[in-house]
């Protein structure tokens, strides 16, 4: 009974003597021998009925015979000891079988024999199983990260459509309401001059009668003082000088607001053209240096001449407002220092400064149009916008890294040759400026 | 370590002098397997909380981790701790052709342990006459916090080192016992010294 049951255990078992040489196979291993092998497997070497993983099965089973202590191998390590087929020839599901297996020590009771049980398990399913898990979770892995991937880009792309959405619509309105205002502004300021020189005649008429006074009889002399004094003269003709002259300087200033919101949205009709960067350096530095004496300017370049194709006006423009922040970031002592490198197609511009530095929380909003740290009145905001718009319209780049208190770097980077197509937006955008 | 071991004197050194013997079989069988000298140190018997264990056993930099159950008349588990220098040589000793990939590798340690921990055990159980039977070996990645949250307080270890003389490569093995385990081998002990 016992050997019948053996026989048709649902795992394979096989005894092998200390020759490795096969005593006994259940039914399990026999099913899946070659049919020529069947009658005459006993007493042949194990090794030499399941090759393929002979050198392995030897040391296996020596180490049983010389240990008398089992061993043990998993499919994790070495799926296929024995060449055998798992199941399903038929319906296609057929792989090489995935085993486990033990090799245990034991005796013969009646001869003392020493043999090598080998317990052979079908894990096929389970190795299947755990593979496709496997397979799964790395496909899981994978599409997890190029999500994250996709994300951080999508955050990029976000904020950089928000920065170039700020810009552009800021440079419009800004075009617009420069447009607007500089008609009334016109006519303001010609009216103001007018009434500044209406008021000194009236000043000068009523300063006549008075000198005059003394010629009048008392009755008429005593009306017109009271007049005078009623009116508060005196303070009158002290103040309407100082009046005129603070709204004259303050309609100066609007007019300046208006000419940089011009700036910024590049109304320029010079076009595109080589330009020397070398030359726009040094102009501005001599331009720079005379009206913000403190710091020391350094100009840096291996060449020359360092020529691009570009708007020199606006590229002025954008290389001046970084230059005019870095010397006004210097109080006392300190330097600027100018270098322009040429990095293949392109040349990099670096300004940097050892002065106060950019607060962390505002790194984030230096070229964010109206965005200023100065006093009111002092600032418009407008400088970085400007700078910022003038380079990414030269398919360029503009980075700024800091430390408080050591000081500011400025990188701007421009290609020496614009692309076809920008080059057609480009003039485009600075062929049809709106007129003021 | 200050906690009193559940061992009197004379148990420990009977329990130490038959580890001795059953280590000595174990590095000779391995010896002959490999046919090279193989080195042990004299075994050593504390008591220890599981984070002391974790200390013992895993903080070990460069290793790699196996454990093993047996059952029987004594319950346990063997771990042992192999280092990963020297483990080429030992390969090479042990027929494998280089170079090694992941899974010769991790046959490799699984059969050491196999190899090792079965010897010391078989020689125990023989000398102590309990019958015990080892399970097969999984290779064990531990976790610290795991190791804070064991339910048992003390347990008996017993540990010893097996060094392999041509190269850097060395193996610790240790055996832990539960508590019922524990009360048998006493036992056991007691009726050998009586």
């Amino acid at each position: 009974m016992f050997e019948q049951l053996v026989g048709k255990l649902p795992v394979g078992i096989g005894i092998v003597d200390e020759q490795f040489n096969v005593v006994y196979l259940n039914d399990f291993f026999l099913d899946r021998l070659p049919h020529d092998l069947r009658d005459c497997y006993k007493d042949t070497p194990v090794t030499d009925l399941f090759q393929g993983q002979a050198k392995f099965l030897k040391r296996r089973l020596k180490s049983v015979f010389v240990l008398q202590h089992p061993s043990f191998s998993y499919w994790e390590q070495r799926p296929h000891i024995f060449p055998f087929k798992s199941s399903r020839p038929i319906t296609g599901e057929e792989t090489q079988m995935y085993q486990n297996m033990e090799i245990l020590p034991i005796k013969d009771k009646s001869s003392g024999q020493k043999l090598a049980c080998i317990f052979l398990q079908d894990v096929t399913a389970q190795a299947s199983y755990f593979r496709a898990q496997q397979k799964l979770s790395e496909a899981l892995k994978k599409e997890h990260e190029a999500q994250r991937k996709l994300i951080r880009k999508l955050d990029t792309a976000q904020s950089q459509l928000i920065q170039a959405e700020k810009m552009a619509s800021t440079g419009q309105l800004a075009a617009g309401i420069a447009h607007e205002i500089n008609n009334p502004v016109g006519f303001v300021n010609a009216n103001l001059n007018t009434l500044g020189q209406y008021a000194s005649h009236l000043i000068s008429i009523c300063d006549g009668v008075y000198v005059q006074l003394e010629q009048f009889n008392n009755e008429l002399k005593e009306q017109i003082d009271a007049l005078f004094q009623s009116n508060h003269y005196d303070l009158l003709k002290e103040d309407i000088t100082e009046l005129i002259e603070e709204s004259s300087d303050g309609l100066t200033r609007v007019k300046d607001i208006v000419e940089n919101l011009k700036n910024f949205s590049l109304e320029n009709t010079e076009g595109v053209q080589t330009v020397d960067v070398c030359t726009i350096c040094n102009q501005l530095i001599t331009l720079i240096s005379a009206q913000y004496s403190a710091p020391h300017y350094k100009f840096e370049c291996e060449h020359e001449k360092v020529e691009v194709m570009g708007n020199p006006g606006p590229l002025k423009q954008a290389l001046m407002n970084v230059m005019i922040n870095a010397a006004q970031a210097i109080e006392t002592k300190g330097f600027v220092k100018l270098s322009v490198i040429e990095k293949g197609d392109s040349v990099v511009i670096k300004i940097l400064d050892s002065g106060c530095g950019i607060p962390v929380k505002h790194r984030k909003r230096v070229f964010e149009p109206f965005f200023t740290t100065k006093p009111e009145g002092q600032g418009q905001g407008l400088g970085l916008s400007v700078a910022y718009t003038a380079i990414e319209q030269h398919q360029g780049k503009i980075s700024i890294s800091s430390k408080e208190n050591k000081g500011t770097v400025v990188e701007i980077t421009i290609p020496k040759q614009l692309s076809c197509l920008e080059n057609e937006s480009i003039d485009r955008e600075l062929d049809s400026p709106l007129t003021p | 370590m200050s906690i009193v071991l559940p061992l009197d004197e004379e148990q420990r050194d009977a329990l130490q002098e038959l580890l001795n013997i059953s280590m000595g079989q174990a590095a000779n069988s391995l010896a002959q397997l490999i046919e090279t000298k193989i080195d042990i140190s004299i075994p050593k018997i504390s008591a220890v909380t599981p984070t002391q264990l974790y200390g013992l056993l895993f903080e070990t930099e460069g290793a790699f981790y196996t454990r093993q159950s047996f059952l029987g008349d004594v319950h346990g588990e063997v771990m042992s701790v192999l280092s990963q220098a020297g483990l080429t040589e030992v390969a090479t000793l042990m027929d494998y052709e280089d170079p090694l990939s992941e899974e010769d590798i991790q046959e490799i340690i699984l059969e050491l342990c196999n190899i090792l921990a079965g010897a010391c055990l078989a020689g125990l159980s023989e000398q102590l006459e309990l019958t015990t039977n080892l399970n097969m070996p999984t290779l064990f990645q531990p976790d610290k916090s795991n190791f804070d949250d064991l339910k048992w307080q003390h347990s008996l270890v017993m540990e010893v080192q097996f060094v392999i003389a041509i190269s850097s490569f060395s193996m610790r093995v240790v055996f832990c016992l539960d508590d019922e385990s524990l009360a048998r081998m006493k036992n056991t002990l007691d009726e050998l010294l009586a």
